[in-house]
């Protein structure tokens, strides 16, 4: 009777103290993953259902889809990475300007046939999904004719059979693949399921640092504003900080309890509210945007010391390797 | 051409008692780059023995002759490209040698098509016809075209990227010029007229042309030099391997993955084929690609088996990273062994469709599903192996922990600390 009693007290102790929530692969899948899609799949779906040129309706609908591609676009694995939909959704950054290039050359020809969906579907990734879409609801030029909103219309569509399509296909087999692990999986371990989850949280905050953050910061002397993701709709700290927010969500649902990491995060949200990547040709505000970049730092190293023992894995190989 | 190394470094775990063969195997991977960069720095002097040649005497002949070192010289070379990635000493150097895409107008005539690109005001430069240049608001004299002006003014002019003015593609555009095809059939088709010193010179400037080809082929020589001396016995990159015979390991592999996966797959091979871009093609004046592709494989393939045929047919060859891991786990080292040379095979398609007269560019043309589907049969396989390159990390102990992103290029020496 007393042994047990004395298991009863740390026990009892564990029960009345806040509980630990759980979390692994499963709960990743289940709160973080999922979610997510189905918010992309609808607000999708929401902005390809509009049918007017008016832009305004389009733009609100558009910035929805945009939000909830952020909240899901550092998934790097599985149906995203096939047929090539993750460039197609976001070609950014686009140093070479083929986007702007090529959406020009789609305008003068004005090719009815490439507003059917099998003919939209083959064309170029750096014309479609949400840059595309960009472009032609905040043009550079008036649009003339009914050709423009055509193919917005068309690219809206495009989108929306996208995020259906992988949200689909994330439930009807990829799901499973990091569920079940093992000789017929992707992967053939928990250890490795875990390790690709881990891998996409690394590179989405690596992708804020360098590419988010990093092209409009440029250097102290030559900052390039313009060079934000989505500067023309001014979505540009707006997607930083988004993201931001679904790494810790991501970050919670891997692993619990994280003290380091949320305070890393804790750090770097507070920071963020205080910047606009528009304004970053200002000293002050270049060196606060700065800043963001030695936060990010700190989460990454964070999440490393914290959650990669914990979860026994390491970062793998991923597509921002490389130069 | 230097993106943040995101590759998978990881956290040294103490590892079986094996140093011996541990140490063995990176041995012959330094062994392996060395000859390599040696084969790649002797094609490279008769490149520029053949350089001289067309400059001296300007014809046909000379000039297919140049571009037949030019073909030559890229086999050993491509076979090196997996030393780049985990050995920051190569990659900090790599730039300078085999950096694309260029904007080529920086450095000679370009077509009326060409424009001007949206972040580089340099890319319409053209040195060749300027002898007095502004760069960043500071006037340069570039009367004189010497390896010093393209290595220390042009290259990478303005912290921009895309200003390559040296290594084998800016040769490759001396040699070629630019390919107006598209993705129709057809390279670059720069006349050797373009080179004549006397009445008859075509493009203009064609000494300042002249110039520029043997500087620039002069200075991928010296740089050879430089990598091939840090590969042998008291070299600096393998002193930085064999230091640690663990992390020589994570080199290799980081190497093996970087590559296979985020560059030759992603951004060489993916990525041109969903913009439908001719351009985007490594060897996009000459219409080598396929070639440069293929030894990219099969150099991913050398480091697994440790084994590397030379450019006159001898064979390099030692105690095997494939030795470690079919010790350890034979069905790996079973799996991964197909799945490298499936990838090589998917490559070896890619470049006998090429040598059939479909050319890398048409490939990439929009509809053209014979073309897509060798290059996804590429892209796939390269991934596929890159599973079973991170099972090896992890069959070795070495799965563990430190992700150096930036650090790597903030203090290159970060990695072997």
């Amino acid at each position: 009777m007393k042994r047990s009693a004395l298991l009863l007290g740390p026990l009892l102790a564990l029960t009345l103290a806040a509980p630990v929530a759980r979390a692994d692969v499963a709960e990743t899948v289940e709160d973080h993953i999922l979610p997510g899609l189905a918010r992309f799949t609808a607000t999708t779906a929401t902005l390809a259902a509009i049918d007017s040129c008016e832009p305004e309706a389009l733009q609100v609908a558009w910035g929805a889809a945009f939000d909830a591609w952020v909240g899901v676009g550092h998934l790097r694995l599985g149906p995203v990475e096939e047929e090539g939909r993750v460039l197609a959704i976001a070609f950014w950054p686009d140093p070479k300007g083929m986007g702007q290039k090529q959406t020009n050359a789609l305008l003068a020809k004005a090719d009815p046939a490439v507003l059917e969906p099998a003919l939209m579907a083959e064309q170029s990734v750096a014309v479609r999904g949400l840059f595309g879409l960009e472009r032609l609801l905040w043009p550079t030029e008036t649009a003339t004719g009914d050709y423009p909103c055509a193919l917005t219309h068309a690219i809206a569509d495009d989108l929306a059979r996208m995020a259906a399509e992988i949200d689909a296909e994330w439930r009807a087999s990829f799901a499973d693949h990091l569920l079940n692990p093992g000789p017929s999986s992707r992967y053939l371990t928990l250890t490795e399921a875990r390790q690709a989850l881990l891998t996409t949280l690394i590179t989405g905050l690596e992708f804020n640092k360098d590419a988010r953050l990093g092209r409009p910061l440029g250097s102290f002397d030559k900052p390039h504003p313009e060079r934000a993701e989505a500067a023309t709709s001014g979505r540009s700290t707006r997607n930083l900080e988004l993201s931001l927010v679904a790494l810790r969500s991501l970050a919670r649902s891997l692993h619990q309890p994280i003290p380091r990491t949320e305070a890393a995060f804790d750090r770097v949200l507070a920071n963020v509210a205080k910047v606009d990547l528009s304004q970053v040709d200002d000293p002050t505000m270049w060196l606060k945007a700065d800043i963001l970049r030695q936060d990010i730092t700190a989460v990454r190293e964070a999440v490393m010391a914290e959650i990669a023992p914990a979860l026994g894995a390491g970062v793998g190989f991923n597509a921002a390797d490389g130069d | 051409m230097k993106r943040t190394l995101t590759a998978a470094l990881f956290a040294t775990v103490a590892l079986p008692a094996l140093a011996a063969t541990e140490a063995e195997v990176v041995t012959t991977y330094a062994d392996l780059a060395e000859a390599g960069y040696a084969d790649s720095l002797a094609t490279a002097k008769t490149l520029q023995a053949a350089v001289a040649a067309l400059i001296e005497t300007p014809s046909e002949a000379t000039l297919a002759a140049a571009r037949a070192a030019w073909f030559a010289a890229r086999i050993p070379y491509q076979q090196t490209e997996v030393f780049r990635f985990g050995n920051p000493i190569v990659d900090d150097w790599e730039g300078r040698v085999n950096a694309w895409p260029l904007d080529e107008g920086l450095i000679d005539y370009v077509d009326s098509s060409y424009g001007e690109a949206p972040e580089n005001p340099l890319s319409t430069l053209n040195v060749i016809a300027a002898p007095e240049i502004t760069i960043g608001g500071a006037k340069i004299d570039a009367s004189q075209i010497t390896p010093g002006l393209i290595r220390d003014t042009l290259h990478e002019a303005d912290g921009i990227e895309a200003n390559v003015a040296s290594g084998y593609h800016a040769i490759e555009f001396m040699l070629w010029g630019q390919d107006l095809n598209g993705t129709g059939k057809g390279a670059g088709a720069r006349a050797f007229t373009d080179y004549l010193q006397t009445e008859g010179c075509t493009g203009g400037n064609c000494d300042r042309r002249a110039a520029y080809l043997q500087a620039a082929t002069d200075l991928l020589v010296s740089d050879l030099a430089e990598m091939t001396a840090n590969w042998g016995q008291s070299g600096a990159a393998r002193a930085a391997v064999l230091a640690d015979p663990a992390k020589g390991l994570q080199a290799m592999l980081t190497g093996m993955g970087s590559l296979s996966y985020g560059e030759l797959a992603g951004e060489r091979m993916k990525l041109g084929l969903m913009l439908n871009d001719p351009e985007e093609e490594q060897d996009c004046f000459s219409d080598n690609t396929h070639n440069s592709h293929f030894y990219d494989g099969v150099g991913i393939r050398n480091v697994y088996l440790g084994s590397y045929t030379r450019a006159d047919g001898s064979t390099v060859s030692g105690p095997a990273l494939a030795d470690l891991i079919a010790a350890r786990d034979p069905a790996l080292d079973t799996r991964l062994r197909a799945e490298l040379d499936a990838s090589v095979a998917a490559l070896q398609a890619v470049k006998t469709a090429a040598e059939g007269g479909l050319a890398y560019d048409q490939m990439l043309e929009a509809g053209n599903a014979e073309g897509e589907a060798l290059i996804t049969g590429a892209v796939d396989a390269l991934v596929t192996q890159t599973a079973s390159i991170e099972r090896a990390v992890a069959v070795l102990g070495l799965t563990g922990v430190a992700f150096e992103g930036s650090d790597s290029l903030d203090n290159p020496g970060a990695v072997f600390q």
